[in-house]
């Protein structure tokens, strides 16, 4: 049995299509689902977990459809949301033993205390959790996640906002989690993070799922090598061949090219004697920034207002 | 269901460590008690004392409740909720918990001020009318903290919210029998203080005092929390699915 198999998994609000046709089977691995603010992954994540209801399709977790088995589904599961949420006048320890006794663990103390040494959270247990960190807090919400034990762990963007430390330590425990056999279902939009910790990645772009692979074969797929080259003066097209021009930004150019050791300073030359004037230019292997900007077409950020500030200034009011 | 108390329990601790929201809610009714209750000059009763601590009592209640419509909304705001939704434990007991504990907290506030009016001179009741007493304020509690908690998820932000609230919050206070009897009240004024649910609690508990059991009072409030509690519920699946 696949810890989750999404079939053709479709939510629309009003007329737009926030998620459409998704097909996918997860198990036993950290799966990466990828992509830029708006494409649809809370969406995604909210059906698995049973809080959204699907327009169309289903999706069965651990066996179990979302559609009509949804409380045994949330038996087997636990749900981080993007937006950190931990009871800041609890200490950690009430904030964890708070959801042993609502998951209905048998010994909820004792197992909140393993789930809090397990997240590096046992010497500030009895802290309130309001002198956290933000890494501290995502760990915590990570232990009241893991104290019944799920076999499925689904988490929302679980390092936004946190510094270069704390996303380093939330992936670690992550990786850990997958070791011990359990299935993590996780969205970011870090290509890098996703690169270095997932299995596979799925790229979702306006809803629609575009790509489904381990890191490594989208990346060898998707491109070869990239040359990026730093030029002044207007680019008016090569007409060397196997080179392609991939993505532009300011003076920085970049394209992909078959040897591209060879055909780096082919280019340089011809831009050259086009009239720009090269400043720099280097060979590298695509990353999945790259397979991502191939994908997923490039848009503007949106964000009407600040939600993260408005959270801020609800919280102090609560 | 038994995560109903866990939910209990743990707005019960987060109350606790908000030192100052904890006596703050108090001013408001003690201050009614101490410079309206004793200050005062009155013909109609020679212990006003005794009159206006049944409509303190409710008053100190209907605060509770208005003050504690908001939390469910702040749970969902704040990201609780999906958090909550995801879990095993019957969905419906998030808000039985809330409304649970708006009134607990109500009633622990009430002996408060129920203290405080002895203090000051107000004369006790018989245990078992005071019990009687504790359960005219819990049905109101629960009745009220239902009809907050519902508008609170209907309208979906604090500031309509607290609009809401300074609309409802003197004028039911103001339109009940809570400071004077009705034959002293102006016509138009005693026909709408009829009307008032806060008069109908402040009623019942007076009636206590006098030594009748206020059967049509306890009736009407309970027909009235089982009727707003299930209109809650409802509001609520919707706004979850
Ligand atoms: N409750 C909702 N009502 C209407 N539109 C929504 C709702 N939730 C999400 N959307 C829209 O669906 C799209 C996908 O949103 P979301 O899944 O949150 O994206 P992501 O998590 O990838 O940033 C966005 O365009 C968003 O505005
Ligand atoms: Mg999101």
């Amino acid at each position: 049995m696949t810890a989750i198999e999404i079939n053709g998994l479709t939510k629309s609000f009003g007329t737009l299509k926030a998620v459409e046709e998704m097909h996918l089977s997860i198990d036993h691995e950290i799966f990466g689902l990828l992509g830029p603010n708006g494409s649809g992954k809370t969406t995604t994540v909210r059906m698995l977990t049973t809080i959204l209801r699907p327009t169309s399709g289903d999706a069965s977790v651990c066996g179990h459809s979302v559609l009509t088995e949804p409380r045994r589904v949330r038996d087997r599961i636990s749900y981080v949301p993007q937006d950190m949420a931990v009871d800041a006048k609890l200490t950690g320890r009430e904030n964890v033993v708070f959801f042993a006794k609502l998951y209905g663990v048998r010994n909820p103390r004792d197992k909140a205390d393993e789930a809090l040494a397990r997240m590096e959270l046992g010497d500030r247990a009895d802290d309130l959790a309001r002198t956290y960190s933000g890494g501290m807090r995502r760990r915590l919400e990570l232990a009241q996640a893991l104290v019944h034990d799920p076999e499925v762990l689904f988490l929302d963007e679980p390092t936004i906002g946190l510094d270069v430390a704390g996303r380093k330590k939330i992936w670690e425990h992550i990786i850990d989690l997958k070791n011990n056999g359990m299935t993590v279902f996780v969205t970011t939009h870090y290509m890098d993070e996703a690169d270095y910790a997932c299995d596979r990645v799925g790229i979702i772009d306006h809803g629609v799922l575009v790509a489904n692979d381990s890191p490594e074969a989208l990346k060898a797929r998707c491109c070869n090598d990239i040359i990026v080259i730093r030029a002044e003066g207007e680019y008016r097209g090569t007409d060397i061949e196997g080179v392609r021009l991939i993505g532009q930004n300011g003076d920085e150019l970049r394209f992909e090219a078959g040897c591209a050791g060879e055909m780096g300073f082919a280019l340089a030359g011809a831009l050259a004697g086009a009239g720009m004037k090269v400043k720099s230019f280097a060979v590298r292997q695509p990353t999945l920034d790259d397979v991502f900007l191939s994908l997923v077409a490039e848009q503007e950020e949106t964000a009407a207002f600040d939600y993260q500030r408005f959270r801020t200034m609800l919280r102090r009011r609560a | 269901m038994i995560s109903t108390f866990h939910y209990l329990e743990r707005d019960f601790r987060r109350w606790v460590r908000g030192r100052i929201n904890v006596v703050s809610a108090l001013v408001m009714p003690a201050a009614w008690l101490i410079f309206v209750g004793l200050a005062l000059p009155i013909r109609f009763t020679d212990n006003y004392l005794d009159f206006i601590t049944p409509g303190i009592l409710v008053l100190t209640m209907l605060g509770a409740s208005l003050q504690g419509g908001s939390l469910l909304m702040f749970d969902k705001v704040l990201g609780f909720l999906p958090k909550f939704l995801a879990m095993p434990a019957p969905r419906e007991s998030i808000l039985y918990g809330k409304i649970l504990f708006i009134t607990m907290r109500g009633l622990v506030q009430s002996t408060v001020i129920l203290v405080l009016a002895l203090i000051l001179g107000a004369h006790l009741l018989n245990p078992l009318l005071l019990i009687q007493t504790y359960m005219v304020l819990f049905i109101f509690g629960i009745l009220l903290s239902s009809v907050m908690t519902t508008v609170a998820l209907t309208l979906e932000d604090h500031d309509s919210y607290a609009a809401f609230n300074s609309i409802v919050s003197m004028p039911l206070f103001f339109t009940s029998s809570a400071l004077m009897p009705y034959d002293q009240m102006p016509g138009w004024l005693a026909a709408i203080a009829m009307l008032n649910p806060v008069s109908y609690a402040i009623d019942g508990i007076r009636e206590l005092q006098a030594g009748v059991f206020p059967a049509d009072t306890f009736l009407g409030l309970t027909a009235g929390a089982a009727i707003v509690l299930a209109v809650s519920v409802y509001v609520f699946r919707k706004a979850t699915v």
